[in-house]
């Protein structure tokens, strides 16, 4: 196959090793930021051979990644290592656009390596306390469209406030995911089931169904189908078993909750 | 088909989505789009199932609407779609029907009498199957309009 491809100079040692080094980095934010196989593959690809390599090849596996890049007679492999730290669709953003300046020719490698160490080292947009504000009002928004009043309204928008409070300093405090999941679901089927247990409103348990939903794995089914449909079948069978995990682990809460508060929670 | 209320519907759908691209660290010029797809997708969803149609061919259609606006806001933007859809998409999700089947197999589990868990067993069943047909359309109908439409040679 490389036969067929234009020649480009080679690269010297020195360049091959950077050119592996900036690609399989920007592979590895992709990839823990909740980017799909396809596009990892893809960007990879193009963000090598646009750096000077003649061919790529990458592995994308859901928790590594390995490149191959090939220039003239050299090539090297490297592998890393990749843990999902949550979604950032604002990296993944900066990744896409950064490739299509690569494509075009605007960057070389060092100022790649600049680009890269910048998407790395800014801070999130928001605040903790607009994330928490914002997804109480998403939980609450979704009590509305499951035909809540406004008493559950406002008792999904205090539960799921501090669940996601409760959840960003289960986090900062490094428990394993599940359990984060697990205790977030119980904080809010806790407080949520005090609308059941005195009355508020006239389906308080909407309330209970929609206080839990800031943990729903949407990222995670939605990629899992896309893997699947679009061949990746080892990622996507993975990414859709964390994803089932994940609602377990949601169960595991709400029940826990309710049984503790004494309601049946239909 | 009362307007007001698909127009709350929108609304709703929106909000919700704006707190999922907080959550997804969404770049701030572009939240806007998110919130369209999502008052777009559930509010045509809501339309089909007053009409009369089932939920899950209803939300087939609402995930391939947004699956199109993703597109038109990915070439707009000059950004990937899946900005736009990923938080748009989780307004679709089951929740109540996740959430009742749920709680119905708990209940299976705890009631001996088969009289009384028969039925309940029936419904919970029926909840599940319901939950994982609306996933399922989730997934395709995001993902079928880049199939249409974004076919380039594959590079790898």
């Amino acid at each position: 196959m490389s036969a067929t491809l234009p020649k480009k100079p080679p690269l010297d040692k020195l360049a091959l090793r950077d050119v592996i080094d900036l690609s399989l980095w920007a592979g590895q934010l992709l990839l823990q930021h909740g980017a799909e196989s396809a596009r990892i593959e893809e960007t990879v690809h193009r963000l090598g051979t646009g750096l000077g390599a003649d061919w790529m090849d990458i592995l994308v596996s859901p928790n590594a990644i390995a490149v191959t890049t090939v220039s003239g007679e050299e090539f090297r492999t490297k592998i890393r290592r990749v843990v999902s730290i949550g979604v950032n669709l604002r990296a993944i953003e900066q990744i896409n656009s950064m490739t299509q300046r690569v494509i075009a020719g605007e960057l070389d490698r060092v100022q790649v390596r600049r680009e890269i160490e910048q998407i790395v080292r800014q801070p999130r947009q928001y605040t903790r306390w607009a994330s928490v504000v914002m997804v109480g009002l998403s939980c609450a928004a979704f009590s509305q469209l499951f035909g809540g009043d406004w008493p559950v309204f406002f008792t999904t928008l205090v539960a799921s406030m501090l669940a996601m409070f409760v959840r960003q300093e289960l986090i900062r405090r490094h428990f394993n995911p599940l359990l984060v999941v697990i205790g977030t679901s119980f904080v809010a089927t806790i407080f949520a089931s005090l609308a059941s247990r005195f009355q508020w409103g006239e389906q308080p348990q909407i309330a209970l169904a929609s206080s839990v939903l800031l943990l729903v794995p949407g990222v995670a089914l939605i990629n899992s189908a896309e893997d699947l449909i679009t061949g990746h079948l080892v990622v996507g069978i993975i990414r859709g078993i964390s994803g089932g995990l994940i609602s377990l682990g949601i169960a595991v809460g709400i029940l826990m909750g309710i049984r503790l508060m004494g309601i049946s929670g239909l | 088909m009362n307007l007001l209320l698909l127009f709350q519907d929108a609304f709703w759908s929106a909000v919700a989505a704006l707190g999922f691209s907080v959550l997804f660290n969404v770049p701030r010029r572009m939240l806007a789009g998110g919130m369209i797809c999502a008052a777009v997708g559930h509010a045509v969803r809501t339309f089909l199932m007053q009409a009369g149609l089932d939920i899950v061919p209803a939300t087939l259609v609402g995930a391939l609407m947004i699956g199109f606006l993703g597109i038109g806001f990915g070439r707009y933007w000059r950004a990937p779609s899946l900005i736009f859809t990923l938080s748009a998409s989780v307004t679709l999700v089951p929740g109540v029907f996740a959430y009742r089947a749920m709680l119905g197999i708990l209940q299976v589990s705890a009631s001996i009498d088969p009289a009384i868990g028969g039925p309940l067993l029936v419904e919970a069943t029926t909840n599940a199957i319901k939950t994982a047909l609306i996933l399922g359309a989730i997934g395709v109908g995001i993902i079928a309009p880049r199939l249409l439409f974004l076919r380039e040679k594959p590079v790898v």
